[in-house]
């Protein structure tokens, strides 16, 4: 009965995503969550981005702007160009960063120190090689949703060789000089991006961290292709989850940190760059949202 | 005078080494395929083993391994590598009855997908660039048992007999001479000596089928053997390894690696 409350809320959610994001906002739109070390990561992207984004886009002055209804759709059309979201339910999502920092603060970050105290960083990356290896189911049926079949071949070529000469995926043999196999970091969210589907409004999910309707969805299809989803009892899946997650915290301490303080209000700069860091990898595989409309260059 | 040196103590070892032996996979090449400066390596090989072992009859034992590779060394010194993989093993005839009163359902022995962990080190000397020598040790150990059950009839009464193959290892010593040609392909030969056993347990005795009377200790009929291969690279850093064999049967197998 959980089960299903939460996959209605999921619909509710994805549903007022659509509604507050009409087909000409959709289809500019950035995609799904990454994993919170990530989007930490890429902060320094949404630094890049210029400060005067483009005005109206071109395709959108062709319209014909006859009442407000229209001018509302514009306006959020180049909201979203430039990387802006909706944030309807800031005072829950305030409530919920303010729980995950000390989550992160009082829990996260302590326990992912001592394990790194204990656990050479050799010993931690060959993990993280490891639990990325396990994830290819994922990232190999996005790159085909997306009709990415370069993409596609490149993750097979990499789970292949990372499994049989990498020692099961500890060792990433695939991406050495020689080789040269780059990871297709792809998800259900970016995949739903790429056809058009708008983010809808932030949303900060306690646990998981930054989100959009969109992107809460594209969780749950990647749950489904994730091996550690269907462990046996249930809280084997849960533990792996949770180590993977400490490992990958102990490998980016000092990340989140430098975002905070930087920032006037923290809040807003991991909206700010949540937004922009999927906005960017939905474009990176033909989103719908030309680079110049989206604020960020074209080389991005 | 240190070649020398090296050679009399592989000779000293060959000479003081148990008289029996067996094989667990290939040895590779002497000379260790790491990177010079030293490094990782690692690999996937297959391996197709023929052995005669004896408790009394002689037993002819086959066994197809997959498994996988890591080890770490220096091309022009020494290397420790470590494998995992998994087996299956066949023990032809060891069913069959020699008494008349007895018949069986089947012939062979025979299991699938035991896992085992093989450890090894070498240490390679090379005289100049195209000629050099090394010296090896390899040990196999199953971690699991090997398990078969037989039906039959003895004098007419029906019987059920479960047949175990219990730690079944074996420690593998020798030395090779290594040519190095064109291309960077890796010629090599030697012998070897080695050591093999393994416990055989029945759940309860039947007259006229051999493994079945009693407990008793399998082991390798011969105790020395030769070996050769080649090793060949291959693009990206990939390397391709063929060996051969040969004690009582042949062996043969290939293995690719990678290194890093």
């Amino acid at each position: 009965m959980k089960a299903f409350s939460f996959l209605v809320l999921l619909f509710v959610f994805f549903v007022a995503g659509c509604a507050h994001s009409p087909d000409p906002v959709a289809s500019l739109a950035p995609p799904a969550a990454p994993p919170q070390a990530q989007q930490v990561m890429v902060v320094s992207d949404s630094v890049q981005i210029p400060p005067n984004p483009p005005e109206m886009p071109v395709k959108s002055e062709t319209k014909n702007v006859d009442d407000y209804g229209d001018i509302e759709v514009l306006e959020k059309v180049s909201e979203e160009a430039r990387g802006e979201i909706a944030d309807p339910l800031e005072p829950f999502n305030r409530a919920m960063y303010h729980f995950n920092d000390k989550l992160y603060f009082w829990v996260l970050k302590p326990v992912a120190q001592g394990y790194g105290k204990v656990v050479p960083e050799v010993a931690r990356v060959s993990v993280s090689n490891f639990f990325a290896n396990l994830a290819f189911p994922i990232r190999f049926v996005n790159c085909l949703l997306q009709a990415n079949f370069k993409g596609a071949a490149a993750e097979l070529g990499r789970f292949t060789l990372n499994t049989l000469w990498g020692v099961g995926g500890f060792l990433d043999p695939a991406s050495s000089e020689d080789i040269n196999l780059s990871k297709q970091d792809e998800d259900f969210g970016q995949t739903l991006g790429a056809y058009g589907l708008g983010q809808g409004f932030f949303i900060i999910w306690p646990l998981f961290g930054p989100s959009s309707p969109r992107d809460t969805v594209g969780l749950v299809g990647d749950a489904f292709l994730t091996p550690s989803t269907y462990f046996t009892p249930w809280y084997a899946g849960a533990g792996t989850k949770v180590y993977d997650r400490v490992n990958d915290t102990s490998l980016n301490i000092g990340d989140y940190e430098s975002l905070k303080e930087a920032a006037i209000d923290p809040y807003v700069a991991i909206r700010d760059a949540y937004v922009q860091y999927r906005l960017k990898k939905v474009n990176r595989k033909g989103g719908n949202t030309p680079a110049e409309d989206s604020g960020l260059p074209k080389n991005e | 005078m240190k070649i020398v040196k090296i050679i009399v103590i592989i000779v000293f070892v060959i000479l003081i080494a148990p008289g029996r032996a067996a094989a667990g996979g290939p040895f590779g090449p002497p000379q260790p395929i790491a990177k010079e400066a030293g490094g990782l390596h690692t690999g996937i090989g297959y391996w197709f083993h023929e052995d005669k072992y004896k408790n009394g009859t002689e037993q002819v034992t086959r066994q197809n391994q997959v498994y996988s590779e890591l080890g770490y060394g220096s091309r022009n010194g020494w290397e420790i590598t470590a494998r995992v993989g998994m087996s299956d093993l066949k023990l032809i005839d060891a069913f069959s009855s020699s008494a008349a009163s007895t018949a069986t359902s089947k012939k062979d022995f025979e299991e699938h997908g035991k896992f085992f962990g093989t450890a090894g080190a070498k240490g390679f000397y090379p005289f100049n660039k195209t000629f050099g020598m090394g010296a090896f040790i390899q040990g196999t150990y199953y971690f699991s048992d090997f398990n078969d059950t037989v039906s039959g009839t003895q004098n007419g009464v029906p019987f059920s007999v479960k047949l175990s193959v219990k730690n079944l290892w074996d420690v593998n010593f020798g030395m090779g001479l290594q040519v190095t040609v064109p291309y960077g392909i890796k010629m090599y030969l030697g012998p070897y000596v080695y050591y093999s056993e393994a416990k055989v347990s029945p759940s309860t005795d039947v007259a006229g089928v051999a493994l079945a009377s009693g407990e008793t200790t399998m082991k390798n009929k011969t105790g020395f053997g030769g070996f050769t291969g080649i090793e060949v690279p291959l693009a990206k850093g990939f390397r391709l390894n063929l060996e051969g064999q040969y004690t009582e049967r042949l062996s043969i197998g290939a293995a690719v690696s990678y290194v890093y």
